[in-house]
């Protein structure tokens, strides 16, 4: 499966309404594109330069192509997001999390309610398994034992450079090499793990970031 | 199948000359260079006491090959430089795919 995330800044002069059509379109994107599976939003509530986060999944690369090329892609979706669309609401930021995502053999990640959170890391400059495996550690470290943490995945964020086929690189490697997307039963858990202060990463992630959010989904 | 792009935008009659030359100039290159074909450039009259309406129309085979002239356009750092200077011209608009009848 391909797990997938759209993060966005938004005009502050965007209206209420045309945000509010985007958030829709995003949650009933799966009616019209049944490749895009788990639809989800929300609003961040991290200090990161974002605002509305788009979370879904696709089956295969294959399912993601077909959604790729599909009329309610370009057509409804890309509407108020494209750099050339004079119905764009979004707007430029320096978070590096436009489209992050990877790859995984089941939906581990669903979530049925509660609080989204993602860590977005860089082991640069060395991404390589072990160092990923020594972010691991620390990642076990920092969630071992914690209550309401329910959903806990670290992977290669392997989906923003190839955001074209969801299998090649198209683009240089991203500023986040790796992402640790949490689920949390509420907001008052991931508050009471924050407050413990057990994220202590190593030296040798080089910048961290984080995004989250309650989960709105469909319906 | 051919299917249609059309941007239909609003300018001030102060801002038409430039907005036009911009799409003429740099938009057509990208544009073009990426994949699309450029159709038309059409607008209303400068002299309503309104602003005026830009109406640029792209074409493509259908929404495979624009997926194919979109990621040329992500990945083309002129877009963005035409996108920004656009979007500066501009007070409104839309963007509608459209696909012959017969």
């Amino acid at each position: 499966m391909l797990r997938r995330y759209e993060m966005y800044s938004l005009d502050p002069n965007a209206s209420p309404a045309a945000v509010q059509r985007l958030t829709q379109s995003f949650l009933e994107c799966g009616r019209f594109v049944p490749e895009v599976l788990d639809s989800a939003v929300g609003t961040n509530l991290s200090d990161a330069p974002v605002r509305l986060v788009w979370e879904h999944a696709y089956e295969s690369p294959a399912a993601y192509q077909r959604y790729m090329v599909h009329p309610f892609h370009a057509c409804i979706l890309d509407r108020p997001l494209l750099a050339d669309s004079p119905e764009r609401i979004v707007t430029s930021n320096d978070l590096g999390a436009g489209l992050l995502g990877y790859e995984c053999a089941s939906p581990v990640y669903r979530l049925a309610a509660g609080v989204r959170r993602l860590v977005l890391v860089d082991l640069s400059p060395d991404r390589s398994p072990a160092a990923a495996a020594r972010f691991d550690e620390a990642v076990a470290r920092a969630s071992d034992g914690v209550k309401g943490l329910v959903v806990s995945i670290v992977a290669e964020n392997s989906m923003a450079a190839a955001w074209f086929d969801g299998v090649t690189p198209i683009a240089p490697p991203p500023r986040w090499s790796h992402v640790w997307e949490q689920g949390w039963e509420s907001l008052a858990a991931f508050e009471g793990y924050r407050a413990e202060g057990r994220e202590q990463w190593p030296g040798f992630v080089r910048e961290s970031a984080s995004v989250h959010y309650e989960l709105v989904t469909p319906g | 199948m051919t299917a249609y792009l059309v941007d239909t935008v609003q300018v001030r009659p102060a801002d038409v000359a430039s907005y036009v030359e911009l799409v003429e100039g740099d938009g057509v290159a990208v544009m073009t260079g990426a994949g699309a074909a450029f159709m038309s450039c059409w607008t209303t009259s400068a002299e309503l006491g309104e602003d005026v309406d830009v109406q640029v129309t792209w074409s493509f085979g259908d929404h495979t090959e624009w997926n194919e002239i979109r990621k040329n356009l992500v990945l083309d750092r002129r877009w963005h430089d035409f996108a920004r200077r656009a979007a500066g011209l501009r007070t409104g608009g839309t963007r509608r795919f459209y696909y012959p009848v017969h």
